[in-house]
């Protein structure tokens, strides 16, 4: 039988576990409405910015082009940029970003390709461990939570330009989680060079097919397109950061109702271990008064 | 009423205009150019400068961007900015005051933006 002073220790201390989970709760909630505003307002500059990709991606001339915007022939090399959390404590948040990294670098590799990673945030590398051994390209801790400056992203995006120009990698891609609402991420995988062009882009683009340009078509390519680079890691940076504290208030959530239910048993428990040493105790009084 | 082109003035935070204007005066690199209505399609960079938007003769709107680039179609024109400050609802008092707490880039820009007041 459980002794009353453990039990009521017991309780205690879940009850500050569930104090703790529930103001986590709220403080993720109250910076996700900044985050999901954030997140939203950022989306229609990266989709313009796709579209013109898209309208220049569509008439460009493979041979001619920027390698930036149709990538190179030969891939001998590939960037896997990996968008995670810094802090865990948000569900499955990391470890689906490290799950499908991994599964990436496996494919890649098979076909007899070598993986570099650039690792944002912490806590997906962290579960990767050895595996990102020697792989490790670049890696960049704190640009998440709080607010995110588009300045960081810049950072990146130059930072993988030059790599790209020196040749230490052909073609680029990242995942990230997308925020789909409060109670649902997707775990996303996106090409960024060669630029990304999806169908209703493209579609799009096919009407503006006679376009002029101001200065030359290349000169405004040299400039659009590390632009645009910046301009998706910046959305996939809000993107993310939205989809952490939204993973973070549900994990929170779930986990304040665990800790509810698990001192309801407990209470249970000592209440029920009271009422039977009390019991025991009357027996004893009363059999001794009746042995007399 | 007279024809209109539809502006829209699209930073990577939000969507910071959006209204159909009369005429809209764009700063290109290779110099500066009106947008009317039904304009033919042009993709043109963007150099740091000040976007006017013009309505019944006059400007009604001035908002300096810190280059960029327009998407210009019969209909309307898209500006893509990775930095833009509205000049007629900031007080050059309060982008100075932005500028100092600002990374040195945007701080430039800010302090650029306070005198073209």
């Amino acid at each position: 039988m459980p002794n009353l002073k453990d039990l009521k220790t017991r309780i205690n201390s879940v009850s500050s576990t569930q104090k703790i989970t529930s103001a986590m709760k709220m403080v993720a909630a109250a910076k996700l409405r900044r985050a999901q505003e954030a997140a939203e307002s950022g989306r229609p500059y990266a989709a313009r910015m796709r579209s013109v990709i898209a309208s220049l991606a569509a008439k460009a001339d493979k041979n001619s082009a920027s390698p930036l915007l149709v990538g190179r022939e030969d891939v001998k090399t590939h960037l896997l940029v990996m968008i995670s959390a810094d802090k865990g404590l948000c569900g499955g948040f990391n470890g689906s970003i490290a799950r499908l990294a991994r599964q990436k670098i496996n494919r890649l590799e098979s076909e007899g390709k070598k993986v570099q990673v650039y690792v944002v945030g912490r806590k997906a590398a962290d579960s990767l461990g050895s595996e990102l051994a020697g792989k490790t390209f670049a890696r960049i801790e704190g640009v998440q939570g709080g607010v995110i400056d588009y300045g960081n992203a810049a950072d990146i995006a130059e930072k993988i330009i030059s790599g790209f120009d020196d040749g230490s990698f052909d073609s680029v891609s990242m995942v990230y989680n997308q925020f789909v609402n409060a109670i649902s991420q997707k775990v996303t995988h996106t090409s960024l060079i060669p630029a990304e062009v999806d169908a209703s882009d493209a579609d799009s683009a096919d009407e503006g097919s006679f376009y002029d340009y101001e200065p030359e078509e290349a000169e405004i390519m040299g400039a659009l397109l590390p632009r645009n680079l910046s301009t998706q890691l910046f959305s996939a940076l809000l993107e993310s950061s939205a989809a952490e504290l939204a993973a973070r208030m549900t994990a929170m959530d779930n986990a304040t109702r665990n800790a509810g239910d698990m001192i309801d048993r407990l209470t249970l428990v000592y209440n029920r271990t009271r009422q039977a040493n009390i019991t025991k105790e009357l027996i004893e009084i009363i059999s001794g008064a009746e042995a007399l | 009423m007279a024809e209109t082109t539809q502006l829209e003035l699209v930073t990577p935070a939000r969507v910071m205009v959006s209204k159909a204007a009369e005429m809209v005066v764009v700063p290109g690199t290779e110099g500066l150019f009106g947008v009317l209505p039904r304009h033919s399609a042009l993709l043109a960079s963007l150099q740091r400068g000040v976007v006017e938007v013009y309505e019944a003769g006059k400007v009604i709107d001035r908002i300096m961007i810190d280059g960029g680039l327009a998407d210009v179609t019969p209909e309307g024109v898209t500006i893509l900015a990775e930095r833009a400050v509205d000049l007629s609802v900031t007080s050059s008092q309060e982008l100075k005051e932005r500028a100092q707490n600002a990374g040195d880039a945007e701080a430039e820009f800010l302090n650029l933006a306070a005198e073209a007041l």
